[in-house]
């Protein structure tokens, strides 16, 4: 299946401009022009004039739910989403961080996207492997048909080997990698939190050093912030300089999630996120 | 400088402890060197300020409140810092009692430029806690061996309440000397306040020094600032005339760790005094 | 005296290097190239066109420890921690992130009080230099060549290299450089010929073309600050930025540092950790307020110290055009499209 991403890129434009014409929202969320076509950044339209810069194309990988929540409640925002993007608004509608009436959801069917930094292929090794959005109000470009071949958890499987010796040491000796750029929270949809527990000073939870006490105790925490709520975006990894496998920490959550709950992270605006939400039927294997 | 290391806090012992208010977040510690070399090495003028340092809390930047004509020692006065931001150094200064020790560095910064301050009559003009420094200058020109160096003292100062003013004793001994005009004023007075009460700007306005062969030296809350620069340049000040002290949330304190501009000026090794025509040519944000 | 050496006896040199002090030179790994301190000498590896971060961790650790102290100790048991620096090599410098040294000497020996730390561990550092390979384009994000730094420009370094082939020719350029490659028996001499290969490629370095951009820094430096309180151009060109620190990290011009008391299990050190002006907490003061709370002002405080503030204060751009920034950054923000925009505005 070959994506059309010319066709993709007009639509986004046409309904971008009507949205903004009509007054519908006053902020578009897309993509424009980096500093060449392999580089393209996230861009925000305000006006009608400005959706001419939309672009999108191959590396558009940026999940943009991430900006949603920069603007002031209430602002009436139309969001270009892929698959994971699109989970991501609905968790976040979950967690009360945005109002669906104040959104306009343009879906885009994609697959075969590619990192800007590697040029490699993204698939359900660093994501969630679907190709259409889960949520959308505007969908551009026709549906994928046809289901990833793997699936979001098979990467898990050389890691699900290790024993708990085996993988301590494998988080250590990767989170030693860390310079503490925070580059994955800044990138991560759902890393909202203002202040991080990170940075408080009273109390401290962690040291500012990238050292491996203080490295372990803002990944560790971190992730386990994100159980229930990870989307499978893996902007994390993809945004990390030192090339840590964020991912593989996240799916193994989320896959033990829901296992053990039967919910996967923001796919229905009705659910309650999964950590916050006590059902009697519950599993128990969580106290285990 | 007066460590060879600049990051490496000199030791100090706290020799006396002020409660400055009636809300107890404010006191003056005195702090004695425990290294005879040390205080030798530390000479500062009135303005300057020094980062007191508490190993396994931190370092904050606080203006020196004493003189330099005083020997022997060394004051800062310290409010309990930071409700939502925990001041760490602040609260832990608060709960030592005499004898404690802590770090000193510096003294950093520029001071009130004396020489430029020399032959001129001197207004200056205090807001609440952001006393300090001033208090330091009028100490400083006060003394027998300089008073006759400057001009004519004019010292306007005002606190919310008064049991917020600082230095009490010395404000009282100051207003009996008659070679300072001594004006106090609070916002609001109560039953046995006697004195003046009035916004600082509104008191400047009424009290209207001369802006003849005279420097304004303006402390106080940024809103006090705000309010009050434009009274004493609408009396006739010259924009040089007019100094005042700034605050960022410094570090290093010696325009190293590149926390602290406002513009292409690091406020601590640049600063934090300025005149108004230097901070005109700043950006107004940060 | 220009000398040599096979490529692939690069570990010989290295290892005579490792006898004489620490050697700092670029090793491959998973990520990418980076500069650490060598400790098998066949790490060293320069099959390299530049490191993710940049080498300023060689004068201005990531990590520098002040003091040591213990809980409940007075301040008169506290340990300053002894600056012990060894003759120190740093191998393989590209010609840009070598005029970074310079301007970082600027800030931090060259002007009001004197960093002891950044001084202690410039003077006891040899620069062996390395010469971009011209051969092989620039990439899209480097423009070091419109800052007027040349691809194969040895000023800065005490020893330059240049690669020939599958040969390395070393010269010394500074008396330092020069007698360090006298005492350095695993090389042989240079040719007359090899010599004006190298001269060569000095000067062909310098028509090595990088991406355009319009540069002069005093217009630059002026424009910025004239648009400063155009908060549209700038709430614009940050709507893209997430705020993390990834392009000061890689920076090899940015210095700004935090200082943390860390304290484990009683026993702590006061230390300078880098810091970044992108994050949110950077300025946040003790009273809650923060001058820099927004997004836009952080990159625009990031930009403006680059290539106004610096410039005003220091008369130099801070900046070296090595495009590490925009390489790592996670949503390729470019910093110098937006000072280009910047002109135009």
């Amino acid at each position: 299946m070959s994506i059309n991403f010319k066709h993709i890129e007009d639509k986004l434009k046409t309904e971008a401009k009507k949205l903004l014409e009509q007054g519908k929202v006053s902020i578009v969320l897309a993509y424009g022009k980096g500093y060449d076509d392999h580089h393209p950044m996230p861009y925000v339209a305000r006006n009608a004039a400005d959706v001419g810069n939309i672009v999108f194309n191959e590396f558009c990988t940026a999940n943009l739910a991430r900006y949603l929540v920069r603007y002031p409640r209430g602002t009436k925002i139309a969001i270009a989403v892929k698959a994971a993007d699109s989970r991501a608004v609905i968790q976040l509608i979950q967690e009360d961080k945005i109002k669906r009436e104040n959104l306009v959801v343009l879906g885009i069917p994609v697959s075969g996207m590619k990192n800007s930094k590697t040029g490699e292929i993204i698939d359900s090794k660093t994501t969630c492997g679907l190709y259409n959005p889960v949520l959308y109000d505007i969908l551009l470009g026709k549906e994928v048909h046809g289901k990833s071949v793997i699936s979001p958890y098979d990467v898990l499987a050389e890691y699900e080997k290790m024993d708990k010796d085996a993988r301590w040491d494998f988080w250590k000796k990767e989170l030693d990698k860390c310079i503490r750029c925070y580059a994955c929270r800044k990138a991560c949809p759902m890393c909202y939190c203002d202040p991080c527990f990170i940075d408080q000073n009273k109390p401290k939870w962690g040291e500012k050093s990238p050292e491996s006490h203080g490295n372990l105790m803002y990944h560790l925490t971190r992730f386990h912030h994100l159980a229930g709520r990870c989307i499978d975006c893996g902007e994390c990894s993809r945004a990390c300089p030192v090339n840590i496998p964020l991912y593989l920490f996240h799916k193994k959550v989320a896959k033990e999630c829901e296992e053990m709950f039967g919910q996967v992270a923001g796919m229905k605006i009705e659910d309650k996120p999964t950590l916050v939400n006590f059902r009697v039927e519950d599993s128990d294997k969580i106290l285990e | 400088m007066s460590s060879s290391n600049p990051y490496i806090p000199i030791p100090v012992e706290i020799s006396k402890i002020i409660n400055e208010v009636d809300t107890n977040d404010i006191k003056t510690f005195r702090l004695t060197f425990l290294r005879k070399e040390d205080e030798k090495r530390f000479k500062y003028l009135p303005g300057q300020f020094a980062e007191l340092s508490i190993y396994g809390k931190g370092e904050a930047p606080i203006g020196i409140a004493s003189s330099p004509t005083e020997t022997g020692c060394v004051e800062f006065t310290v409010q309990r810092a930071g409700t939502i931001v925990p001041g760490l150094v602040t609260a832990a200064l608060h709960d030592m009692e005499t004898g404690g020790k802590i770090g000193l560095r510096g003294p950093l910064g520029h001071p009130w430029p004396i020489e430029f301050l020399e032959n001129k009559n001197i207004v200056v003009v205090g807001g609440g806690f952001a006393f300090t420094t001033l208090r330091s200058l009028i100490n400083y020109m006060l003394h027998q061996d300089n008073r006759s160096r400057f001009g004519e003292i004019t010292v306007i100062y005002g606190a919310r309440t008064p049991g917020l003013l600082l230095y009490k004793d010395e404000l009282a001994a100051w207003e009996k000397r008659d070679d300072i005009k001594t004006i106090i004023t609070v916002d609001k007075g109560n039953e046995t306040w006697t004195g003046r009460e009035g916004f600082v700007p509104a008191v400047c306005k009424e009290v209207a020094p001369s802006p003849y062969k005279a420097v304004a030296v303006i402390c106080g809350p940024p809103i006090m600032i705000k309010f009050t620069l434009p009274v004493f340049f609408d009396l006739g000040f010259y924009k040089e005339n007019i100094l005042t002290s700034l605050e960022m949330r410094m570090k290093c304190g010696i325009g190293k760790c590149g926390r602290c501009n406002v513009g292409y000026k690091y406020v601590c090794s640049d600063g934090p005094v300025f005149s108004l025509a230097e901070l005109d040519e700043l950006p107004r944000d940060f | 005296m220009l000398k040599k050496t096979a490529i692939n006896k690069i570990s010989e040199l290295a290892v005579q290097l490792m006898q004489k002090g620490t050697l700092i030179a670029p090793v491959q790994e998973a990520a990418g190239f980076n500069f650490r301190e060598i400790s098998d000498a066949k790490q060293v590896n320069l099959n390299f066109h530049n490191t993710i971060l940049s080498p300023k961790a060689a004068f201005f650790p990531q990590m520098e420890d002040f003091v040591q102290y213990q809980t409940g100790q007075s301040i008169m048991e506290a340990v300053p921690v002894e600056l012990n620096v060894k003759p120190t090599f740093l191998f393989g410098v590209r010609p840009c992130d070598v005029k970074s040294f310079e301007i970082m000497d600027i800030h931090f020996s060259g002007t009001g009080v004197v960093d002891p730390y950044w001084r202690a561990r410039r003077e006891a550092t040899t620069i062996f230099g390395y010469a971009f390979d011209l051969d092989e384009p620039a990439q899209a994000e480097e423009f070091y060549q419109t800052l007027g730094i040349g691809a194969a420009d040895p000023d800065g370094s005490d020893i330059f290299m240049i690669r020939k082939g599958e040969t390395l020719l070393l010269k010394g350029i500074t008396p330092k450089g020069e007698k360090l490659l006298t005492q350095l028996s695993r090389l042989a001499d240079g040719s007359a010929n090899e010599e004006e290969y190298f001269r060569n490629y000095i000067s062909r370095g310098r028509d090595f073309k990088t991406r355009y951009t319009c540069v002069d820094d005093k217009n630059i430096a002026k424009k910025l600050e004239d648009i400063f309180d155009n908060g549209d151009f700038w709430m614009k060109v940050s709507d893209a930025c997430l705020s993390c620190g990834v392009c000061t990290f890689v920076c090899p011009n940015c210095y700004c540092f935090d200082i943390c008391d860390e304290t484990l299990f009683g026993k702590g050190t006061r230390r300078r950790v880098w810091d970044a002006c992108m994050f949110t907490d950077f300025t946040l003061e003790a009273s809650g307020h923060n001058p820099r709370a927004q997004v836009f002002q952080r990159l625009r405080q990031k930009i403006k110290h680059k290539y106004s503030y610096h410039v005003r204060k220091y008369g130099v751009i801070s900046c070296v055009g090595c495009g590490r920034c925009t390489r790592h950054c996670p949503v390729n923000i470019d910093i110098f499209s937006i000072v280009e925009e910047a002109m135009t505005v």
